[in-house]
Formats: C-alpha cells, structure tokens, sequence
C-alpha cells in the first residue's frame, strides 16, 4: 500500500526557497566587487549553498541549481530556458540581482524524485 | 522480475546532446552579429529548438534547457551549476559557442523519468 505525502511536504514554497537564494547570494559576494580571480570561487560557493540548504528542506525532489555572474561594463546579456516535464509536479524560479558591480542571475529547476518505498 | 538496462540506455549521451545543441545555435545565430533587439528572439528560439530536437529522440527523460547570450565587451562572464539527482541516471551537457560579436553557453540537463 503506497503512504501518500501530505500536499504540504510536496508543495515548492517560493519564499522559502527565495530566502535560502539571497542568502546564499549574500554569504558568498555580498559588498565584494568583480574580480576574475575569485569569480570562480563564488560561483561555486553560491550554487553549492543553494543546493545543500535546499535537499535539508527534506522534500521529494531533484534539483538544478544554476548561476551566472557578469561584470557590468555595459554588455548586454540575454537568458532564456525551456522545460519538457511535467506541469503539475515540476517547476522552476529565477532570481536576479545586480550590486555594484555584479551581476547574478540564478535559476532553480525542480523535478519530483520517485520515492521507492 | 526486474528489467536492466545497459550502460547505453540508461544513461544521458551527451555527446549526442552537444551535436544537436551546436547544430541549433549555428542554425539561429551563426553569421549574425549581437543584436540587442534580435537577442531575445534568438535565446528563445535556441532553446526551443533545442528542447524540440532532444524531445525527438524519445529517451524516457524530463529536460530542461538554458541559454545565455552575452556581447563581447571584454566583461567577465562566470556560469555554475550545480545538481541534487539521481548520477546513475540523470546527466547535464554544456555548450559553450562564440563568434566576433558574441557568446553564447547553453546548457542541457536530462532527468530520469523513474
């Protein structure tokens, strides 16, 4: 007999997962100033929070966490993404944030995991 | 009885991936210069058709496609991503393309359908 998870423990509540994006944001580069030698680092940093703060929320999904930091000196950059999943389980959300100098774009896919009991 | 699958079947090919990805870029952008009115129609339409074409080959998996296309200005541009998944199954591919104007990184991530 499958045991069916309350909507509560399925649901994706974006202001949670809003909350853990900023933060994250916030502990890897908040003030700092564009450097080439460290931009690596934050991106990595930044991705690897989200993802870890996220899978402790303890809900039944797969998660894509991506990043994407630019310099601003006035080039322009354009984003797009396409999804083939499934409309009632799956969804996805994009936060954008510009300081001084940086600019970070994240998306956050998520696809309901299979639980096998 | 269990069914098992071999190594090929199972997992992403995503070197399958990366030829259509290329293929969909050259087809939308290649001999273009960055346009600002123009780049919203091409990153929408790049991932389109990569999403089109993947879908095509019928393999049991949820896709989800990302594209960004930046100017060249001498800007610094870093991409991450990051995954919480199943790694037997599930697998990711990226593209990274440019010509005299612009650059273009697209990324494909397959997930299992259990």
């Amino acid at each position: 007999m499958d045991e069916y998870q309350t909507e509560e423990e399925t649901a994706f509540i974006v202001e949670d997962v809003s909350k853990i994006i900023k933060e994250s944001v916030e502990a890897a580069i908040g003030g700092s100033t564009y450097q080439h030698s460290r931009v690596n680092q934050w991106t990595t940093s930044v991705v690897e929070q989200c993802l870890s703060q996220l899978s402790k929320l303890g809900k039944p999904f797969k998660y894509i966490v991506t990043c994407i930091i630019m310099q601003k000196n006035g080039a322009g950059l354009q984003t797009a993404s396409a999804c083939f999943w499934d409309n009632s389980t799956d969804g996805k959300m994009n936060h954008y944030i510009i300081e001084n100098t940086v600019l970070n774009y994240h998306t956050l896919g998520k696809l309901q995991a299979r639980i096998h009991r | 009885m269990d069914e098992y699958h071999n190594g090929n079947e199972g997992s992403f090919n995503s070197e399958e991936a990366d030829n259509i990805v290329k293929e969909c870029i050259e087809n939308v952008v290649g001999g273009e210069d960055y346009s600002q009115s123009q780049v919203n129609k091409w990153t929408a339409s790049i991932v389109e058709r990569c999403l089109t074409q993947l879908v095509k080959q019928g393999k049991p998996y949820k896709f989800i496609v990302t594209c960004a296309v930046m100017q060249k200005t001498g800007a610094g541009l870093h991409t991450a991503n990051s995954c919480y998944w199943d790694t037997s199954m599930d697998g990711s591919s990226t593209v990274r393309w440019e010509n005299r104007t612009m650059y273009c990184v697209v990324s494909v991530f397959a997930v299992a359908i259990a």
